[in-house]
């Protein structure tokens, strides 16, 4: 999900080929469908009055689309030819404070070597077009923002499958500057040699996690809580979005989950912010975004259901 | 993971027609899934009591292209949203028919260790009788098994995020043969 300036929510869409436009009229809200035919168009992300979509294996952009949403226009190619691979190849795309958008490549299969370009976080100037690895060992990131203060990059990162239950964890890092690597497929959740690729190596050569979230939870979505509505406790904390598991005997996740940070941007403690989606081992929805309103209120969006939930707070 | 419209239809409150869907079935489906969803063509999947999630996620495939088939694309490119949920919930409620071959105790073994080896039912379930729209397997013709799993391996069969692709890679021809027959004996609870 993306915010407008004019308030129009964005909507992505892994699966359908459109990207939607959800315009508040007060008493009631609109649907707009905006583009269509577009290739898994996840990614989105708003700045300058340009709405910018990451396909599978482009990012394209919509210049003033608020002022044209009943006729929008088509929309011009800032990068393309990203890989094409068969498996997480959809993209959570992030308008940094420097411009640039930054978003992931993910690794085109559960475990293996990807390629120079895969398991990263790449980033692409808009205004010259040209791209950079950002990160590496970053098997599949679908969720990252920019910490208010720090400016710097966290985003959340989904553990390889079939180690088991309980390995390893979600993960969620930092990125201090650029080129730094993060692990996959060496190394998993900062101190798990893989037992194939990580032969000979140690994790003391790559970046832990800031957290580990939980194994298999599909850590996804996040945004920093820089809203007024919540208590200011909550300020500047990070609030994520979790899908829920899959490979797993037992399910794991689907909750929202709220790390506290510190000033310097350091981890206080990590706790469920909203739970109830895993009643024992049934679900009722699947958590994928979050985003803060500008009233405060946070949006979660369920592609089980194809919904956006609205989460706000009364002072009792 | 879902197509999110589809299943903002199948998890509302409205009930599928299951009666329209035999309607629906009998007209465009039974020439070639059979009567009552056994197929009797060992190359077209028997829908009997499949998982009703699946059957909609197929279907919306072959739909939205997603999924090619020279058979099922014309087929289901007049369907729409409602006959989507009515088909589901008509083939679900089907009973299967019991499995046609048998297999030896020894294959039977080794089946099910690469089975498990292969993750298969980490997602498909322990008797790989499916779990919300990852479907249902047991007792699924022989010749129909093998053809998705080359498919998967190959990258042709259309795969929504890539994991059958990423599980079919590793497997040998002769791993195909033996999981296909293993799945197509599986009787059903």
């Amino acid at each position: 999900m993306a915010l407008g300036a004019k308030g129009t929510l964005f909507v992505g869409n892994r699966l359908r080929d459109e990207v939607m436009a959800v315009v508040d009229r007060g008493d009631h809200r609109e649907v707009k469908h905006i583009a269509k035919g577009l290739a898994a168009p996840n990614g989105v992300a708003f700045g300058n009055g340009t709405l910018y979509v990451a396909e599978r294996e482009r990012i394209i952009r919509f210049d003033d689309i608020e002022n044209q949403l009943d006729e929008p226009p088509q929309p011009s190619v800032v990068l393309d030819g990203l890989p094409q691979q068969p498996s997480h190849f959809w993209k959570f795309l992030t308008l940094g404070p420097d411009g640039w958008l930054y978003f992931n490549q993910g690794a085109p299969f559960n475990i293996g070597l990807p390629n120079y370009i895969q398991a990263t976080i790449l980033r692409v100037n808009p205004a010259t077009g040209i791209l950079e690895t950002y990160a590496q060992g970053v098997r599949q990131s679908v969720g990252s923002a920019f910490h208010p203060v720090t400016q710097q990059l966290w985003f959340t990162d989904n553990g390889r499958d079939w180690l088991g239950d309980d390995l390893p964890s979600d993960e969620l890092n930092h990125a201090v500057a650029k080129g730094q690597h993060f692990g996959y497929p060496f190394c998993h959740q900062g101190d798990i040699v893989d037992p194939e690729f990580g032969i000979f190596r140690s994790c003391a050569e790559f970046t832990p996690p800031d957290v580990k979230l939980g194994p298999h939870v599909a850590a996804l979505g996040m945004r920093f809580y820089t809203g007024d509505m919540f208590p200011a406790e909550y300020k500047n904390n990070i609030i994520n979005a979790e899908h829920g598991s899959w490979n797993r005997t037992q399910k794991s996740g689907y909750n929202l989950t709220r790390v506290e940070l510190g000033p310097a941007g350091n981890v206080l403690k990590s706790e469920v912010f909203m739970s109830g989606v895993l009643q024992g081992d049934d679900f009722w929805a699947r958590l994928v975004d979050v985003l803060v309103m500008s009233d405060g209120a946070l949006l979660v969006s369920d592609d089980w259901n194809g919904v956006i939930y609205r989460i706000s707070y009364q002072k009792a | 993971m879902a197509p999110a419209v589809v299943f903002a239809y199948l998890n509302t409150a409205h009930a599928h027609d299951a009666e329209a869907g035999r309607q629906e079935a009998k007209e465009a489906c039974a020439g070639c899934h059979g009567p009552d969803g056994n197929s009797q063509l060992p190359t077209v999947p028997s829908l009997a009591g499949q998982l009703p999630r699946y059957l909609i996620l197929a279907l919306y495939q072959f739909r939205s292209g997603h999924r090619k088939s020279e058979q099922m694309t014309p087929s289901a490119a007049e369907l729409s949203d409602e006959d989507l949920g009515n088909l589901a919930a008509y083939y679900a409620a089907q009973k299967p028919a019991p499995p046609a071959r048998s297999t030896d105790e020894q294959k039977t073994a080794a089946a099910r260790q690469l089975a498990e080896a292969d993750h298969c039912t980490q997602c498909h379930g322990p008797d790989l009788t499916g779990q919300e729209h990852v479907p249902r397997l047991a007792g699924q013709h022989f010749e129909y098994l093998e053809q998705q799993l080359r498919g998967f391996r190959a990258a042709t069969r259309g795969d929504i995020d890539g994991n059958m692709t990423s599980a079919a890679e590793p497997l040998s021809d002769s791993d195909i043969d033996l999981l296909a027959e293993y799945i197509s004996d599986l009787s059903t609870p």
